[in-house]
């Protein structure tokens, strides 16, 4: 158990990475406001940028510049973090088109709860 | 000039749409100069397509190597045309053209301005672009970038009409497909910590080892890739997203969606199952098994929701949901004539969804109703159009003749050779269930009087584009040898790469 400890306080990034996936996992699927759900998007997709980040982390590790007058026995790994400004692209993107939706959804039915979305679609497709 | 666009057409086939993407914003409201040039590039992206075809179909064993930008696999990002990439880029351009002829009255009409439909065929593009690199790719992240570009590609695709339900459609599918993509992301992540490769094949080869090492971590990959894939894909459970947002996009987006966007999803899988993890370590871990019930699980269910729709495109949605399934049990079947079965049945399926939905699509402008029952006395009015959603049922039961049977009787030959019974009882019942489904369509259009309504019949170009997929339907069920060789081929260098 203590060792069990010893070695999730040592690895710390990775189980804050952990438990931020399932707090942005549990904001997307429960909350109804269209909002927090991006927001929820955006935690989750931050909890895996930080993961692999965390993955290219070496303690103590020079930083990965080549100068061949003082070479260093080990270099961090630098390419989850080049990896992941591509990723940090994508979800902006994807954050900005869905801001526009969440525009559009409001315009068409004043509200930006999805339940009451929901609800007022049904109510059109009666009437 | 040949000898080096022969040499970069593997990047070419991937290049060639995405520029005509790029190029086509700016001119504003030309709509004819824009669709001549979305036709054009259609038109190249199957020569291309047929180009590679016949290089990988003439050299057995032999694939074509590309290395973007000239660094080699370890570092950089490589593109292999082998026969499972040939298959599916052939697939995409066969599906590509017709779509693109299809919709020049019905899409205006259906999106608005003509702004609006030049934009809608940038998207288009972009995700015809994306398909085909995720055909093509070995480099795991960028599966994830491709996956990206199309997914975002297909949410704006479905959120082209102006119908306030589309938006709605766009952002769940949009929130669940992104959902969806930070599993596949963490997938990566834990392959990549654990081999330090991007490269499928190297990853393949390192993962051999970190399975006996370290098996927790590879566990929770697998898990990762199969939820995060199956949201995208729409396996059961997970497929919560595609009856709204299938059935809500315009007719040609619908037919793409359906017909190869979800199974370029799937294509990744398979290289990632297959030459990543390999058929060995996805033994140990039970992921067969997960696949075959999975599969035959979203048979039965989505053609059971599909009896239960009485919009036709929701109909159709939810037979997109029960078909992928066929293609999940191929996978899960494990030997050659079962994934080839699969393999050959995501061609038969393409072909006739999406002839059905560009004909469905075409049904739906011309009588402006959605229901299936006002489809009444149709099929001697839109002759051609009925006719085409006859043959595109006809192939999605498995009736000999058509593409779709060629591939059921693979997979059903799979789960004979593997002694499932309940594969071969899901894939019969499904077909049973299946024309259950579609056949009351076809017999309402035919046999029931119609009122004296008067309906628009489609223009030559919808009719040309309907005409040659059914076409193709018809070629691939009467002479299945080239592709179903490829679907064989594909299917034993999956199976015995490792």
């Amino acid at each position: 158990m203590q060792e069990l400890m010893q070695k999730l306080i040592i690895n710390y990034p990775y189980l804050i990475a952990v438990i931020l996936f399932f707090i942005g996992i549990m904001t997307v699927l429960t909350r109804s406001n269209l909002f927090k759900k991006l927001i929820g998007i955006n935690i989750m997709e931050s909890a895996v940028f930080m993961f692999f980040v965390a993955a290219g982390n070496i303690r103590a590790a020079a930083v990965p510049i080549l100068d061949e007058a003082d070479p260093q026995p080990v270099y961090i790994n630098p390419l989850p973090s080049a990896l992941m400004l591509t990723g940090i692209v994508v979800s902006v993107s994807v954050t900005a088109f869905a801001l526009a939706l969440i525009v559009r959804l409001y315009k068409a039915y004043g509200t930006t709860d999805s339940r009451k979305i929901a609800q007022l679609s049904r109510e059109g497709k009666k009437g | 000039m040949i000898a080096a666009v022969t040499e970069h057409l593997p990047a070419l086939v991937v290049i060639t749409p995405l520029t005509f993407s790029f190029i086509l914003p700016p001119l504003g409201r030309r709509l004819g100069l824009a669709r001549g040039l979305v036709i054009f590039s259609a038109i190249l992206s199957l020569l291309g397509a047929a180009g590679l075809a016949f290089l990988v179909f003439t050299n057995p064993g032999a694939s074509i190597s590309y290395q973007m930008g000239g660094w080699a696999p370890p570092w950089g990002i490589e593109l292999e045309v082998d026969s499972l990439a040939a298959f599916f880029l052939l697939l995409v351009a066969l599906v590509n053209l017709p779509v693109v002829l299809a919709g020049r009255k019905n899409l205006t009409a259906e999106i608005g301005s003509e702004g609006r439909v030049i934009r809608f065929y940038a998207l288009y593009l972009l995700l015809i672009g994306a398909l085909s690199g995720m055909a093509l790719t070995k480099d795991l992240f960028n599966v994830f970038v491709l996956v990206e570009v199309a997914t975002i590609s297909c949410c704006a695709l479905v959120s082209a009409r102006e119908h306030p339900q589309a938006a709605r459609a766009s952002f769940s599918y949009l929130i669940l497909a992104t959902l969806g993509s930070s599993f596949v992301l963490a997938g990566i992540g834990f392959i990549y910590i654990s081999t330090g490769h991007l490269n499928m094949a190297f990853a393949g080869d390192a993962l051999v080892l970190a399975g006996q090492s370290s098996p927790r971590v590879l566990w929770l990959a697998f898990s990762f890739m199969l939820v995060g894939f199956g949201v995208k894909a729409a396996l059961f459970p997970l497929h919560i997203w595609l009856p709204d947002a299938h059935s809500t996009a315009p007719a040609p987006a619908s037919a793409v969606l359906s017909g190869l966007a979800v199974k370029g999803y799937i294509i990744c899988l398979m290289k990632i199952l297959f030459t990543v993890f390999g058929p060995a370590l996805m033994a140990r871990f039970t992921v067969p098994r997960i696949l075959l019930a999975a599969g035959v699980v979203a048979i039965l269910a989505g053609s059971v929701s599909a009896l239960l729709q009485d919009e036709l495109k929701r109909r159709l949605a939810y037979s997109t949901v029960a078909q992928i399934g066929y293609i999940f049990l191929g996978l899960g079947l494990m030997n050659e004539q079962g994934l080839a079965g699969g393999i050959f049945y995501l061609a038969g399926h393409a072909l006739s969804k999406a002839l059905l939905f560009l004909a469905a699509g075409a049904m739906l402008a011309a009588t402006g109703k959605q229901k299936i029952s006002d489809l009444a006395g149709l099929g001697k009015k839109m002759p051609v159009t009925m006719a085409a959603f006859t043959i595109g049922s006809l192939s999605l039961i498995g009736i000999p003749l058509f593409a779709g049977f060629v591939g059921k009787w693979q997979l059903l030959l799979g789960s004979l050779e593997s002694g499932s019974i309940l594969a071969s009882a899901g894939i019969i019942l499904g077909s049973v269930l299946c024309a259950a489904y579609l056949l009351p369509v076809v017999r309402i259009a035919y046999f029931e009087n119609a009122g004296p309504a008067q309906v628009q019949n489609p223009g030559l170009a919808e009719k040309l584009s309907l005409v040659l997929l059914a076409v193709s339907t018809l070629v691939l069920g009467i002479f299945p040898g080239p592709f179903l060789e490829l679907a064989l081929r594909a299917a034993r260098d999956l199976l015995g790469c490792c």
